[in-house]
């Protein structure tokens, strides 16, 4: 089954829209569903006109794709655990948060906090991440623990910060903090990064482009296919791998 | 005048002797009385168990170092978050909720009185702004003088009265309760980084021992007829082998006191450990209550430990520290000027860890061994050990045997060899939980005289009506039915309003504040004392006139007179 | 002429987070006329008040201002925010906890968002704060004790005048003999300040290179020296070690940090290196760690919001229960973003202090000012409302930059309205009109 929610226009389009009820689970059957727009509870039809097409038997085979100016609708996907959600557009905030299953691709850009505190599946945003994607919740000590999050352009600052697990792959580059906290997990950035794996535990953090303000407390161990290996990072006696190009400035 | 009669209550008044009668309890402008009127609203409460309003003789609810437990957990706050309903505003939070989440579930378990365990009295004027905004129980503040310097100098100079004159000065200035001590002469030894190892080990800069300081308290505390003694949170605490600690502090006081105990020592569970490290860590439990067993003039409260998440918060700011550096969890440390310290660091109690098993089984065992339960108040020291909100399950383990032996099944293994508790088979009575959680309290912290923990003539009419129906009830097996009940009242009346019903909290009430108010005469008057009055102009960073909380703070306080005979 | 003179003591200035208590102030006439133990910061905001202060609410009308009564205002307040989709309230800071905490409350009730000047001063050492906790004190251990400080990214000698001399390095000490040869005071900075003047030891680093001298210090103290590079951010590494060596050998330690490390990059991840680094020492010496907090009563709004909302700033209440996400919930990001529909500006000025979006959104929504005296927000707002000022006119709880709850003290009848009455009335005056709907 497709389910296509397309954006109406709105009076206040500035306004925020919390979603978490869009997860492809919510739409076998025909319950009400409801939406937040700033303090306003709405039916999900008076923001999105809803079509459905095809016929309703598990989440997995839903398709949810969402149309529009969806850059402000927040909380997509979460607590997701199967079924397909595809953005066409931008998405706003938190999307994919505690996501457990499923795929949710954007073709647009997304907001901070993409897969927040994301347990498994998989994300897939075509443009730039804000910040914080991949990370955890304020005061919380873990951030994304498992699952894949792709983004194909560049990342915001404090990208997989307290990543505990799964994988993180940045196309392009990364703003500052990158890595900060890590316990586990696997970063790769493709492109460039400043300030990366700051106060890293465990887990590993490659970075094939340039390093900008390299910390001064990760000690060299050797070289491995070309990249240079550090261990780190030793203000906070961690055993985290970070594996750079070997030029660094 | 409003009247209200509850018909058909089985009801358990330890204080009263009433042990599971099925009477009616007529209530008048708040409080007990003999007879109401035939036209007056009735609740029926249909034989179930009607007792005193719980009161909680010491937790963690209101000041700053609970509130700063809140502000640096938000992965807490979000674990708890209600919206408005009726007349309750939102809550946050599990183990340190906000001020309204605390209220409403204390509420809705039956209790109507709390004691906050630690006030520093500096910051005394955020205690009460908290108490106010916890508006379903009385509050009381215990006021730590643990590390005060002028009741420091009153030790080493031996002078009983001077110390008396320092406390009861500074009770009525910042509107405290009762006396805290925590970890005595500790929290001073922190202020460089240190820590006592016994109660014999002299403070540094100051010619005086945690021995000292607790001896000359506690007769301080008697010569000013405090309503209740001095609380001790004891040297040492959460160290293996800490139990020798706890035996000679017990050995301290004689019986001071015909209506009350002379020293009441707090969760004890954490000071009753033997070994000498954690490795090899096992319970005393049985050598601590043997002791108690006695001496009557002691009582105690648990601080069970019960398995989860939990935030720790005390004014022992070195023995906080050493919790960090054993969990490398967030630490938080709060020096209060001249008087004491504290910490905060959030823990995980794990089943699967022999430690946190072992503390689990010795909260128990000090509650089953302690023969007289006057003497043995139910405490988490919330929410150190845990959330208050466990203590129905606390119940339920101290009345059934069964349902302790399929818990301790699934501890950490080595407790059965570590600790006593699998060779116990006591079981508590209705009447003994209701000693342990309302009547002992009210004796205990000398309240009952405010009409509190009973349903004498005049009493304030704070009931807890639970559903469940004691003589047909057989807790031992239906162990889960009375969690259960205990998890929420009926009804939960305070001041003869119904203020929540089946876990719903139906109208906001106005508290009160006790506070201890000690007339002294002249010559015990420490702002004739230049000593006294130069440590405020030179070492203290408020002016003493800035100092003193205001009656502004107090709007509903209830002055305990108290104070030397002449 | 017969001039009625009067002197009142045990004031407390309420324009730092110093929040000095010591203040003795002198009126002649019912007017301020003299003022003594005060910084010059705080005196001149005394002797300067009464010819300020906006004498009545006024509103926009058109391009003019006009007078309207209290109860004009009042009820404008009232329609505006409850009508609003995302009303978004911020200040604080200069008010009582009486008042914010009625703030709080007020959110809640109409579904906006309570945010305070944390949020552009100290809201990332909170963050810090609750990644890895804050070990802390009061001020008077500091003054009783400590034989080192530190100062980082923060320049009392002219953002908090007299914290030297009430608390650190000219105050007197109970535990040293001659407290002001005995203390050792360390200064870290990018630029020379006053106080890097008074230093024992300046550590002058690059711009944005906080971080990386503290994780060089943290490795040193840990013994780790082998791999930190000879030079960290324009220090070099033997004046890192030589200070290292000078915090663990010190008795008690304070490190204050100022805007100075929260405001550049890095932000809160500089703040828990910072703790980070005292938490190190702390196994080795005691060490502490303090925000040098600004506004009088900022400190307070965090207290209050926390035991009300379970958050102590940026805490949005559109759904009805508390959710707290700085960075999102933050003022300065729901304007940024465009999201407010109206606002609710309380003693603060968010004109002089946000960027410039922010501010051209303040100015196209409906604006409610609650301030004594024009500022930069007048302009951008539709009415502002002057009320009584906390220490002078009015009295109430604030809370110092340690966390020390004092009242302040109204020692002059103006006749002006307090914050708290009027928050209170449009509190009651909202509630009621929910209720009717
Ligand atoms: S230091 Fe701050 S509080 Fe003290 S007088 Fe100056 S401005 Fe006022």
């Amino acid at each position: 089954m497709q389910v296509t929610l397309t954006m109406k226009p709105r009076a206040k389009p500035f306004l925020p829209i919390e979603a978490e009820m869009i997860n492809p689970m919510n739409f076998i059957g025909s319950q009400n569903l409801f939406v937040w727009e700033g303090n306003k509870k709405r039916r999900l039809e008076d923001i999105f006109t809803v079509r459905k097409e095809g016929n309703v038997n598990s989440p997995e085979n839903i398709v949810v794709v969402l149309r529009g100016d969806t850059s402000r609708v927040k909380r997509v996907g979460e607590y997701m655990s199967s079924g397909t959600i595809i953005v066409e557009g931008d998405i706003g905030m938190h999307c994919g948060n505690f996501m457990r299953g499923g795929f949710i691709e954007i073709q647009g850009n997304a907001d901070g906090w993409l897969g927040r505190e994301m347990r498994g599946g998989s994300i897939l945003c075509h443009g730039n991440a804000g910040d914080y994607c991949g990370s955890g919740y304020r005061g919380e000590k873990r951030g994304m623990r498992g699952g894949k999050i792709e983004v194909a352009g560049n990342a915001g600052d404090y990208l997989g910060e307290y990543l505990t697990g799964g994988e993180i792959h940045v196309h392009g580059n990364a703003g500052m903090f990158a890595g900060a906290e890590m316990r586990g997990g696997c970063l790769i950035i493709d492109g460039d990064a400043r300030i990366p794996a700051a106060n890293m535990a465990k887990g590993t953090c490659i970075i094939h482009g340039e390093i900008h303000e390299m910390l001064p407390t990760f000690e060299k161990i050797g070289e491995k296919d070309g990249m240079l290996v550090y261990h780190g990072d030793v203000a906070n006696k961690g055993k985290g791998e970070l594996i750079v190009k070997s030029k660094i400035t | 005048m409003s009247e209200l009669l509850i018909k058909n209550a089985y009801v358990i008044d330890p204080l009263q002797g009433i042990h599971g009668d099925i009477m009616d309890i007529s209530i008048r402008d708040g409080r007990i009385v003999d007879k109401v009127s035939g036209s007056c609203e009735v609740i029926d409460a249909a034989g179930n168990l009607t007792l005193p309003g719980g009161i909680d003789s010491h937790t963690h609810v209101c000041g700053t170092k609970v509130n700063f437990g809140r502000y640096m957990s938000p992965e807490d706050m979000r674990a708890g978050r209600t919206p408005r309903r009726g007349a309750m505003y939102p809550t946050s939070g599990y183990t340190v909720p906000t001020t309204y989440g605390n209220s409403y579930r204390y509420s809705k378990m039956g209790y109507t009185t709390l004691l906050e365990g630690a006030m520093a009295p500096m910051e005394a004027r955020h205690t009460h702004e908290e108490f106010a905004a916890t508006p379903m129980q009385d509050m009381l503040a215990n006021t730590l003088f643990d590390g005060n310097w002028s009741l420091f100098e009153a030790v080493g100079d031996k002078d009983i009265r001077q110390a008396a004159a320092v406390i009861g000065w500074t009770l009525a200035a910042v509107k405290g309760f009762g006396i805290k001590l925590t970890n005595p002469g500790g929290t001073e030894a922190w202020g460089f980084g240190e820590d006592l190892a016994s109660i014999d080990e002299e403070v540094p800069n100051w010619d005086i021992t945690p021995r000292e300081i607790i001896d000359t308290t506690i007769r301080a505390c008697e010569l000013l007829h405090l309503p209740h003694s001095v609380h001790l949170h004891c040297n040492n605490l959460g160290m293996p082998g800490n139990y020798r600690t706890t035996l000679e502090t017990l050995d301290i006081p004689g019986d001071m006191n015909p209506d009350r105990q002379t020293l009441y020592l707090t969760h004890v569970q954490f000071h009753s450990y033997g070994g000498n490290t954690w490795g090899d860590i096992k319970s005393e439990a049985e050598k601590i209550s043997d002791s108690i067993n006695n001496k009557p003039q002691v009582v105690i409260d648990m601080g069970q430990v019960m398995f989860g998440r939990t935030m720790t918060m005390t004014a022992d700011g070195p023995m906080e520290f050493r919790l960090y550096t054993l969990h490398h969890n967030k630490w938080s440390n709060h020096d209060v000027e001249l008087e004491t310290g504290s910490g905060i660091i959030p823990v995980y109690y794990s089943r699967k860890s022999s430690v946190n098993s072992i503390m689990w089984a010795i909260g128990l065992e000090l509650a089953l061994l302690v023969k007289n339960p006057w003497q043995c108040m139910l405490t988490t020291d919330n929410p150190n050990g845990a959330p208050f909100v466990k203590y129905p399950e606390i119940i339920g383990l101290l009345m059934s045997n069964k349902y302790r032996s399929k818990e301790l099944s699934q501890v950490h293994k080595l407790t059965t060899d570590r600790t006593s508790l699998g060779s116990i088979d006591r079981e508590l009575s209705f009447e003994e939980i209701a000693v342990m959680t309302r009547a002992g309290q009210a004796k205990a912290l000398g309240i009952i005289n405010q009409g509190k923990g009973h349903f004498r003539e005049d009493a304030l009419a704070d009931i807890a009506i639970y559903p469940v129906k004691p003589d047909q009830t057989d807790p031992s097996l239906q162990y889960e039915e009375v969690i259960g009940a205990f998890q929420q009242t009926l009804y939960t009346l305070k001041d003869g309003v119904v203020v929540s019903r089946d876990g719903e909290v139906i109208t906001g009430v106005a508290n009160r504040t006790f506070w201890s108010k000690a007339n002294l005469p002249e010559d015990m008057d420490v702002l004739k004392s230049p000593r006294f009055v130069e440590k405020f102009s030179r070492f203290y960073s408020v002016d003493l006139e800035n100092y003193l909380v205001q009656d502004e703070y107090v709007q509903r306080g209830v002055a305990m007179n108290t104070g030397v005979n002449s | 002429m017969f001039h009625i003179e009067d002197k009142v003591r045990h004031i407390v200035c309420p324009y730092c987070g110093c929040l000095c208590d010591d203040i003795l102030v002198e009126l002649t006439d019912g007017r301020i006329s003299g003022v003594e133990n005060a910084c010059t910061l705080g005196a001149h905001k005394f002797l300067d008040d009464a010819d300020n202060r906006l004498k009545g609410p006024i509103m926009r009308k058109g391009d003019q201002w006009v007078d309207i009564s209290y109860e004009e205002a009042i009820a404008y307040a009232v329609q505006t925010l409850s009508e609003a989709d995302r009303p978004l309230l911020y200040g604080w800071s200069g008010c009582v906890t009486e008042t914010q905490a009625i703030g709080a409350h007020l959110a809640e009730l109409i579904g906006g968002v309570v945010d305070s000047t944390t949020s552009v001063c100290h809201g990332p050492s909170i963050l810090a704060i609750q990644e890895v906790g804050h070990p802390g004190c009061t001020l008077g251990q500091v003054k009783n004790r400590a034989d080192t400080i530190i100062y980082w990214g923060s320049n009392p000698i002219e953002a908090h005048p007299r914290h030297l001399s009430r608390y650190t390095n000219y105050a007197d000490a109970y535990f040293l003999h001659n407290a002001f040869r005995e203390r050792k005071v360390i200064v870290f900075d990018v630029r020379k300040t006053a106080t890097s003047e008074i230093a024992s030891e300046f550590v002058q680093l690059e711009q944005g290179g906080d971080y990386h001298v503290l994780s060089a210090l943290r490795a040193i103290v840990r013994g780790r020296e082998d791999v930190v590079p000879d030079m960290v951010a324009g220090v070099p590494k033997s004046q890192l070690i030589r200070v290292a060596e000078m915090c663990k050998k010190a008795k008690f330690g304070a490190l204050f940090f100022g805007v100075g490390v929260t405001m550049t990059g890095g932000k809160y991840k500089n703040i828990r290196n910072a703790i980070e680094f005292v938490d190190e020492l702390n196994r080795h010496t005691k060490w502490t760690i303090s925000p040098m907090r600004g506004h009088s009563n900022v400190y307070g709004s965090n207290e209050v919001f926390t035991w009300i909302t379970g958050y102590p700033y940026a805490v949005d209440y559109a759904r009805g229960i508390a959710f707290y996400n700085p960075g999102e919930t933050t003022a300065v990001d729901i304007l940024a973003r465009k999201e407010a529909d109206a606002a609710l500006i309380m003693a603060s000025d968010p004109g002089a202090h946000f960027p410039r979006t922010c501010c051209e959104h303040l100015a196209k929504i409906p604006t409610i000012l609650f301030d004594p005296y024009p500022s930069a927000t007048t302009h951008l707002c539709t009415v502002q409302i002057p009320c009584a000022v906390n220490g002078i006119d009015a009295a109430g709880t604030a809370y110092r930059m340690d966390g020390i709850p004092i009242r302040t003290r109204k020692f002059l009848e103006t006749g002006y309205p307090t914050d708290t009455s009027l928050m209170h009335e449009i509190y009651e005056q909202i509630r009621e009109r929910k209720e009717h709907v």
